[in-house]
């Protein structure tokens, strides 16, 4: 492969004479005619995304910042850092903090172990494809459809309590979603159910273009099933990897609506993720500086956590 | 490469000519969509649009904007939006723009004063005047519909936080309507010692978990409950501790459902006889209808009686207003059916709707069940208390229902949900006043 050092074409002058020949000396730059139309038609093809960006997503998020620092009296003076100071004094807010946490280990961790798992069980096999359908069709039913059926299992007199009563089992009936951190945990597994089909599609896709050779050579040179899946598999669907957990990732700090529709952040705001915080900061305790200062510190844990861990990731590969 | 060459540049135009048509066809689509949902609270001739947070109620206001049409000329137009969160932050958003609509349903009491602290809010002083003259409205209601002494709200309607039973259930038990705290014990016990939850009770939305607290509050003491939502008593008070100490007592009992327990559920449980006492607005009775149930037949109400036979009466009252913006797409048609909407002849129609008591005082409700309780309210001169929900600031209310909330599904004791409320009470209530200087 070539570097772009080599790619890079010699510039040429105006009167059209050959460039120096000194690779490191950089010719006086004349813009040409032609040059500055196709940096124009660039920027003209570029402004309509970097104005919608700036409007609708850079614009708010300034204002957002902004706002955060005044308080939410009905004059609005300016606070420094008061709505931020919350995060240390309010307990519903230490506990989202906890929520948000767990959530963020919940759908990174189960649908990475068990989307692996099942797409190397249904890799290949008879009812594959049948076992495939059913782990990927709640992909493609919404969050809120999700939490209604997840509601509907889940209550105090729902289904599992019912089925585990008919069973016998009355001593394991209990309100699911009543209880933390039982309540947050149910959730995080719900949320596995639906989020687990995609990390599915993801890990076949990557166990597909795995070269059959490779295993095979593997398989000559001894290597048993273990051998195989640990140093053959596993460190060809690192790109694959890197892309479920990145998702889940940001999925699990941005966690809202499963949560919204299943207990709205209660009984008593003990399911609130941070996402929920900002909403019922905002809208139902009207208290848009808190709310902002909450968005402020969601945005920023999600853009780290996401530059981190892609960076580091990203470079290893050589992206 | 001619002959393909040409093919390919000659179809690429047509391509991007299609994508482009398609591209403008999208975006005029879309944009026939918004200004389509704009005209929506644009003046239409003949009618009004109001602005509701309840879509069962569209028919009742059609019903009711018939015999309006009569009177004003001007019929009613309902625009719902099923969600109250959203609801109300879209009326807060548009009530500032010339897109409002003309006529919006809202909350009495705090809400109300804090959408007309925000302004663009028309005063209707001088219409609750002449319907206070005519006795169309009970003068008592005009301090929760007013803002620094100005009235912004009509009356929408009136209910009554009463508790519902199921008629042949009880009957069966050899069970009556109690009259006294210790008949209401006695009917749990009853129904409890025959596999029936005696009460609902549920914080499933948020605000539901307020009604018990309510309830007991001011059953232990109406005074105190005055004081308390005035920012005058605190949480941590005798009355409002023995109120929490009845409450877990009841749930530790199993006599209550499950917190997660949806209401909306509430009319088919009592049906079916799996719960025995629903506490709620009188309201529900439109949800007893819809699951089957004759009012007088198969369902009965009545008020919870005081702990102690010495408390003075009380009942809480629940009333929805209209408020009128100031920039109403047709401000004098939302002006003229605004100030007949509490004719008798238009409650008449709304009343037999909602199978409720109108706000009006003169118009007997249809239903017999909510007849009856409107007699026992005139007849012991019930004092009518607001409901909690629109009582004191909405910060305060929402935060202390949250934890009414943790404290139902057994997240803190009611000593510490208490202590926390009372904390808020503090802080919420100097941030009003502090608003208010």
């Amino acid at each position: 492969m070539s570097t772009p050092t080599t790619d890079r074409h010699a510039p040429t002058t105006v009167a059209g004479q050959p460039a120096p020949s000194h690779p490191m000396r950089r010719p006086p730059l004349v813009p040409t005619w032609s040059a500055t139309r196709e940096r124009l038609l660039a920027g003209g093809f570029m402004a309509p995304a970097v104005i919608l960006v700036a409007l609708f997503l850079l614009a708010p998020f300034v204002w957002t910042i902004y706002r955060s620092f005044f308080s939410d009296t009905r004059t609005s003076p300016f606070s420094w850092f008061d709505n931020y100071t919350l995060f240390a004094s309010d307990p519903a807010l230490s506990r989202s903090i906890q929520n948000t946490l767990m959530w963020v280990v919940g759908t990174v961790v189960l649908p990475f172990v068990l989307g692996l798992a099942i797409a190397c069980m249904t890799n290949a096999g008879r009812f594959s494809r049948l076992a495939r359908l059913c782990v990927v069709l709640p992909y493609a039913l919404s969050g809120s459809a999700v939490a209604v059926v997840w509601n509907f299992m889940l209550t105090t007199d729902g289904a599992v309590n019912q089925v585990l009563t008919g069973l016998g089992l009355d001593s394991l009936a209990q309100g699911w979603l009543l209880t933390w951190p039982g309540n947050t945990i149910v959730m995080i597994l719900a949320n596995a159910w639906q989020a687990t089909g995609v990390a599915v599609i993801l890990f076949l896709v990557g166990l597909q273009s795995i070269p059959p050779e490779t295993l095979e050579a593997g398989a000559l040179d001894g290597a048993g099933a273990w051998q195989q899946f640990r140093h053959i598999v596993l460190p060809q669907l690192r790109p694959v990897s890197i892309i479920v957990i990145g998702m889940s990732l940001v999925n699990g700090l941005k966690s809202f609506d499963l949560i919204w529709v299943l207990t709205q952040g209660g009984p008593g705001r003990a399911t609130e993720t941070l996402a929920v915080s900002m909403y019922n900061e905002t809208f139902l305790e009207l208290r848009p500086g808190a709310g902002a200062a909450i968005a402020v510190v969601l945005t920023v844990i999600v853009l780290a956590a996401s530059w981190l861990y892609l960076r580091r990731q990203l470079d290893v590969k050589g992206v | 490469m001619s002959a393909s060459g040409r093919t390919s540049s000659a179809a690429t135009p047509l391509a991007r000519r299609g994508l482009l048509a398609g591209a403008v066809a999208g975006v005029a689509a879309l944009a026939a969509g918004g200004c389509a949902r704009g005209a929506s609270t644009s003046a239409q001739p003949g009618t009004t649009s109001i602005s509701n947070d309840n879509a069962t109620w569209d028919e009742g206001y059609r019903s009711a904007g018939r015999e309006l049409e009569k009177i004003t000329g001007y019929a009613l137009r309902p625009l719902s939006n099923p969600s109250v969160t959203s609801y109300q932050q879209v009326v807060q958003m548009t009530l500032q723009t010339s897109k409002a609509s003309d006529l919006i349903k809202w909350a009495s009491g705090y809400q109300l004063k804090r959408l007309a602290r925000a302004g663009g809010l028309t005063d209707l002083t001088r219409v609750w005047q002449r319907y206070a003259d005519k006795g169309w409205v009970r003068r008592t209601s005009r301090q929760a519909l007013s803002y620094r002494g100005t009235t912004y709200g009509i009356p929408l309607y009136e209910s009554y936080y009463v508790l519902f039973y199921n008629k042949p259930v009880f009957r069966r038990l050899g069970l009556s309507a109690p009259e006294t705290w210790d008949g209401l014990l006695h009917c749990a016990e009853v129904l409890e010692r025959n596999k029936i939850t005696p009460f609902l009770a549920s914080q499933v939305g948020g605000w539901p978990a307020i009604e018990w607290f309510q309830e007991l509050v001011s059953k232990v003491d109406p005074g105190f409950y005055q004081r308390l939502v005035a920012g005058e008593a605190s949480y941590t008070d005798d009355p409002a501790r023995q109120a929490m100490d009845i409450w877990q007592d009841f749930m530790r009992k199993g006599w209550m459902t499950a917190p997660d327990f949806d209401q909306a559920r509430g009319p088919g449980a009592l049906k079916e006889g799996t719960v025995g006492m629903f506490l709620h607005g009188t309201w529900q009775a439109s949800g007893m209808a819809a699951a089957g149930m004759e009012p007088g037949t198969d369902y009965g109400a009545f008020i919870l009686p005081t702990v102690r036979p010495s408390t003075a009466k009380s009942v809480i009252a629940e009333s929805g207003v209209f408020v009128v913006p100031s920039r109403a797409s047709s401000h004098r048609a939302a002006m003229a059916n605004v100030g007949s909407w509490l004719d008798p002849s238009v409650q008449r129609v709304w009343s037999d709707f909602l199978q409720d008591s109108s706000a009006n005082p003169k118009v007997r409700s249809a239903n017999p069940v909510v007849a009856g309780l409107q007699r026992d309210i005139a007849r012991n001169r019930r004092l009518a208390l607001v409901r909690y929900w629109e009582a004191s600031p909405p910060s305060l209310i929402q935060g202390n229902t949250d934890d009414l909330g943790g404290f139902m599904a057994g997240q803190a004791s009611a000593a510490t949900t208490l202590r926390r409320m009372q904390e808020r009470a503090h802080d919420e209530w100097a941030a009003w006043k502090r608003d208010e200087a």
